[in-house]
């Protein structure tokens, strides 16, 4: 550039006159007008406000847990109570559908819920003993044997472990006549000092009714039917006939699960203290919030991105138009 | 260090000469600059506390709004010329504003230019702005800024070089 110019062009600096001078004097010296509530300042205000009360609320929730624990969050049990808690649960499930009751009875009353006379049932036990070593645990697991069968019932199955010399478990897998099932158990918990126990029975009874009626149902039909349609019947009678004959043998049976042992379980571990689940919480409920935002977001990012792209285009338009109309002044 | 935020009626003593000569030479008009003038430090009055001296001087801040109020005015002007147009042959009366404070050579070369180049060599030439502060102002980057005073300045020299040489 020409210095000759700019100085030129320095030299050139009119003042502003004394009248306009006086004006803006007058129009600063007055008070700004009210603040208008903006959206910046709405947004402003409502983002702490919501930032807060998720805190407020996380707090809240961790703060109620950490006053009532609720059934959900029983505290950690003594020793003996812990023993009383420990079940086993007993191999297969009972079908689906079918009346289940269960029964966990105190560790210290030996005996067993009975079995219905006179109606089909699915019985099931679990016993856990504790016995004095390895030396008993073997006695034991013999003389269990012979209890089972000299009460007309058989063995499933004998899991027998000593991993250390002076520890060991032994796992026994009994079939019981179902109508000699509490005598059973009630000479199975003699046999040392009882951890747990417990009973599910499930009716089957229904089941078996449900059977018979169908298959004198086809039975009726078959009478009167001929050639492939009795045919058909009858092979569907005999199914139906095999399905009774499996469940009345699976009710004859309780099955009898006796866990012993040499050793008593391990406590659990000590719950956590109020503070802990109180902050557990917490902290719980805020990523459930942060999670909930986070889907928001994701939900709402393609308009976000659309309202943006409008935003800066138009911006863009604008300068553009500004200059145009400067190059034309 | 956090910078110190002076009153408006202090920054509006120290500055009104360079927004008033911002707006005039935008404007090319000393009535419609001072009007512009006023109405900048209307503005500034309701948006002061909107002001963050560490985002820069209080002289760029007011020039910005100057700019603002000088565009919404050079828009309605734009408008009323193109309406008189329409109903009257008037549109060549407003297009040469009484600027009688100026020197005629000055008068004459700012005409030929458009508001785009005066706006560049008033901020970055008159009011002494950095590239950095006048493209702040002018919404472009401090490089972009220098570029388009090259230009405006080449424009100028090209009208009246021989009346400065004179």
């Amino acid at each position: 550039m020409s210095p000759e110019l700019v100085t030129a062009l320095r030299a050139e600096t009119p003042a502003a006159p004394s009248l306009l001078r006086d004006r803006i004097a007058a129009i600063t010296a007055a008070s700004p007008p009210p603040r208008r509530f903006t959206t910046r300042r709405a947004l402003a205000f409502a983002v702490p406000a919501v930032a807060g009360l998720s805190l407020a609320v996380a707090l809240a929730v961790g703060l109620n847990t950490a006053i009532d624990p609720g059934p959900s969050r029983t505290a950690a049990p003594s020793a003996p109570d812990a023993r009383e808690g420990i079940t086993k649960s007993l191999g297969p499930a009972v079908a689906e559908g079918q009346p289940v009751t269960t029964l966990r009875a105190p560790v210290r009353d030996a005996s067993a819920p009975a079995p219905t006379r006179g109606r089909a049932q699915d019985y099931r036990a679990s016993l856990t003993l504790l016995v004095g070593g390895t030396e008993e645990l073997s006695d034991t697991t013999q003389k269990a044997l012979r209890i089972a069968r000299r009460l007309g019932g058989y063995v499933v199955s004998v899991g027998y472990s000593t991993p250390e010399p002076a520890e060991g478990t032994a796992e026994v897998r009994l079939r019981i006549p179902v109508s000699r099932v509490q005598a059973a158990i009630v000479q199975f918990n003699g046999l040392g000092r009882i951890l747990a126990q417990d009973t599910q029975i499930a009716d089957l009874q229904q089941g078996l009714d449900d059977l018979t009626r169908r298959i004198r149902a086809l039975e009726r039909r078959a009478a009167r039917a001929h050639g492939v349609e009795r045919e058909q019947l009858l092979s569907q009678i005999a199914a139906l006939r095999q399905q009774r004959a499996q469940i009345t043998r699976r009710a004859a049976f309780a099955t009898v699960a006796l866990n012993l042992t040499t050793h008593e379980p391990k406590a659990p571990a000590a719950a956590p203290g109020r503070l802990h689940r109180a902050l557990d919480d917490a902290v719980g409920i805020l990523l459930a919030e942060l999670a909930i935002a986070a889907y928001a977001l994701i939900v709402a990012s393609p308009l976000i991105v659309l309202l943006a792209a409008a935003f800066f285009g138009s911006r863009a338009y604008r300068h553009h138009a500004d200059q145009r109309l400067l190059e034309r002044a | 260090m956090k910078p110190v935020r002076p009153s408006l009626a202090d920054a509006a003593e120290r500055h009104l000469d360079d927004v008033y000569r911002y707006v005039l030479y935008l404007t090319r008009d000393p009535q419609a600059a001072e009007d512009l003038a006023a109405e900048t430090f209307e503005r500034a009055v309701r948006l002061w506390h909107r002001f963050d001296p560490a985002r820069g001087s209080e002289r760029t801040w007011l020039c910005q709004i100057a700019r603002t109020a000088a565009l919404d005015h050079l828009r309605a002007e734009e408008r009323r010329r193109r309406r008189e147009a329409r109903h009257a042959d008037l549109a060549d009366r407003a297009s040469e504003p009484d600027a009688q404070i100026l020197s005629p050579w000055l008068r004459q070369a700012l005409a030929t230019l458009s508001a785009a180049d005066r706006e560049v060599i008033v901020l970055r030439v008159i009011l002494d702005l950095d590239p950095a502060d006048a493209g702040r102002v002018l919404g472009i980057s401090p490089s972009a800024c220098t570029t388009r005073l090259s230009r405006a300045l080449a424009r100028l020299e090209e009208k009246v070089g021989s009346q400065l040489v004179a």
